[in-house]
């Protein structure tokens, strides 16, 4: 218990640490303020240019969201039907495993012409991006369930819709969730790479319009805004492991749930 | 087929728990051939009756016990469970305890314990309280709310069979339900499933590998022969209750252990 707090004390010390190496270096000349601008001049850059980072982070937000939304939902579904029936798994699965391995971005400008430069291109690019691993993951869920849990509830009388709602379902979360945490940064990779390349507006864009006249700090602004998103958005992703799988088992988890368990045992519904 | 008025029908009270086997087979289809796991399998067992099946790997016992359990149809032959054939899983009828692994692993304890109630749809407050009669049976009074990873071995096995009771079904179908256990476990599970079998008069059946773990549990063993199976000898084991571990060392339970030894060791 005490090795695992003084872990996490250090965690923090080294992230303080980083930063403190941020606003440090830069201002005692050991980096030239072009490379790397320090963290009060990239704050200062960030809230004077306030209502531009706004504007530009609602616009990512927005392709994030609805990129996610297709990403997931595609991605479950799809993966649900490839992974519970073996007549489309041996059809699809082969092109999907080969198109994860294409490097996706390629297919960008084509969307550009297809759909412009607005966030519909960024949304179609992030969407694809982002749907190839939840997909993957989810059949893959599907398929290792247990075949005994499905033996047992079928002895105990339970029909198809029930052993789909209560057993493949939540037997299949936590691989879903895992996919879903890859989909979901892979998305936000989607929509910033893809503002970066060709666009009018969003974070990714602000990035890359201040790099090509030299605006460092502002630069960096936009990194930080980034970072951030993906930060909240592994946060998000945590709280809901939590909550959904509380009774997975192993390496990742397993002592912190008996913790959590033996915790709420007490209080009792 | 006119039905008679003056004969009057069994009481059902009568044949509750009563398993007929009639000339059984099955055969499994494969592409190249046909594999013929169960041939002419027949067998009776009366209410109550604590019935080991034991034979060598892939003898057909575990899917004798998954057609009694409407698990999978034999194509051939009938079985009637409580005097009306079995031709789908009947909870009312068959509870079943499968080896490890086959609880829930994302519900509690007394959650598993309600599952095959709450697939009928009774009430939540009716099932708590039936799913803590059934644990409190098993010994586990208090244990409702961990999840099987939080239990041992022996205790998740508990818990399924509470699962297997909760319907009060007379029929109790056990597959290998200590294979995975310790050898000390399984002795005082063992035990334990006597006191419970004991406590609610099921007719148990129960496969093993375990040749001792059949002789000390069963009235009566059922061994099979090697593919395609067939029932080599069906023994009444007469050892007084309740069993002790001193028996184990005493001539008549070694004698029994190798009449079954020897019907194995010829087939397989």
């Amino acid at each position: 218990m005490s090795a695992r707090i003084s872990a996490k004390t250090l965690r923090h010390l080294i992230v303080i640490g980083l930063i403190a190496l941020w606003e440090l270096l830069p201002r005692a000349g050991l980096i030239p303020e072009l490379f790397l601008p320090s963290l009060s001049s990239t704050l200062i850059a960030g809230w004077t240019d306030a209502g531009e980072y706004g504007h530009a982070l609602a616009v990512t937000l927005y392709e994030v969201v609805v990129s996610m939304a297709f990403a997931c939902g595609g991605g479950i579904l799809l993966g649900a039907i490839v992974g519970s029936l073996p007549r489309p798994r041996v059809l699809i699965m082969p092109m999907v495993s080969s198109l994860y391995a294409v490097p996706l971005v390629i297919l960008y400008p084509v969307f550009t012409v297809w759909l412009g430069i607005g966030s519909e291109s960024k949304i179609a690019f992030a969407s694809i991006y982002g749907f190839l691993p939840t997909m993957l993951a989810t059949a893959a869920g599907i398929q290792t369930i247990d075949p005994q849990l499905l033996l047992a509830a079928r002895s105990m009388g339970a029909t198809l819709s029930q052993r789909l709602v209560r057993v493949i379902i939540p037997a299949a979360i936590p691989t879903v969730l895992s996919g879903l945490r890859v989909g979901g940064a892979l998305v936000i990779v989607g929509v910033v790479v893809s503002e970066m390349l060709i666009s009018s507006a969003g974070i990714g864009y602000l990035i890359s319009r201040y790099r090509t006249i030299l605006d460092s700090p502002h630069v960096f602004a936009g990194v930080l805004l980034v970072l951030f998103l993906a930060i909240g958005f592994n946060a998000v992703i945590r709280w809901i492991e939590r909550k959904a799988a509380i009774w997975q088992t192993g390496t990742r988890a397993g002592q912190a749930n008996d913790d959590i368990a033996t915790g709420a045992m007490q209080p009792a519904t | 087929m006119q039905p008679l008025a003056n004969v009057t029908p069994l009481k059902p009270a009568a044949r509750a728990g009563a398993i007929e086997v009639k000339n059984v087979g099955q055969v499994f289809k494969t592409r190249s051939q046909d594999v013929v796991a169960l041939e002419d399998v027949s067998l009776e067992i009366k209410p109550g009756r604590f019935v080991v099946l034991v034979g060598p790997s892939g003898c057909g016992k575990s899917t004798l016990l998954m057609m009694m359990a409407g698990l999978r149809q034999q194509t051939a032959g009938t079985i009637t469970i409580s005097g009306a054939p079995i031709l789908q899983p009947d909870p009312d009828r068959v509870g079943v305890v499968f080896q490890e692994a086959s609880l829930f692993p994302w519900l509690t304890a007394e959650d598993n314990v309600e599952f095959p109630l709450a697939l009928r749809g009774v009430p939540k407050a009716e099932r708590r309280a039936k799913a803590q009669d059934a644990l409190k049976l098993v010994g586990l009074e208090g244990f409702g709310r961990r999840h099987p990873h939080e239990l041992s071995g022996g205790m998740k096995q508990r818990v399924s069979i509470a699962r297997g009771l909760v319907q009060d079904p007379p029929v109790l179908l056990m597959d290998e339900p200590f294979a995975a256990l310790d050898e000390q476990t399984r002795m005082t599970m063992g035990d334990e499933l006597l006191r419970i079998w004991a406590a609610t008069g099921k007719t148990v059946v129960f496969v093993t590998h375990s040749l001792t773990e059949a002789v000390y549990l069963a009235d009566e063993v059922i061994v099979m022969s090697a593919r395609p199976g067939r029932i080599v000898d069906h023994l009444q084991v007469q050892l007084p209750r309740p069993r002790t571990y001193e028996m184990l060392s005493g001539d008549a339970f070694g004698s029994l252990r190798d009449r079954i030894w020897r019907h194995i060791r010829k087939s397989a």
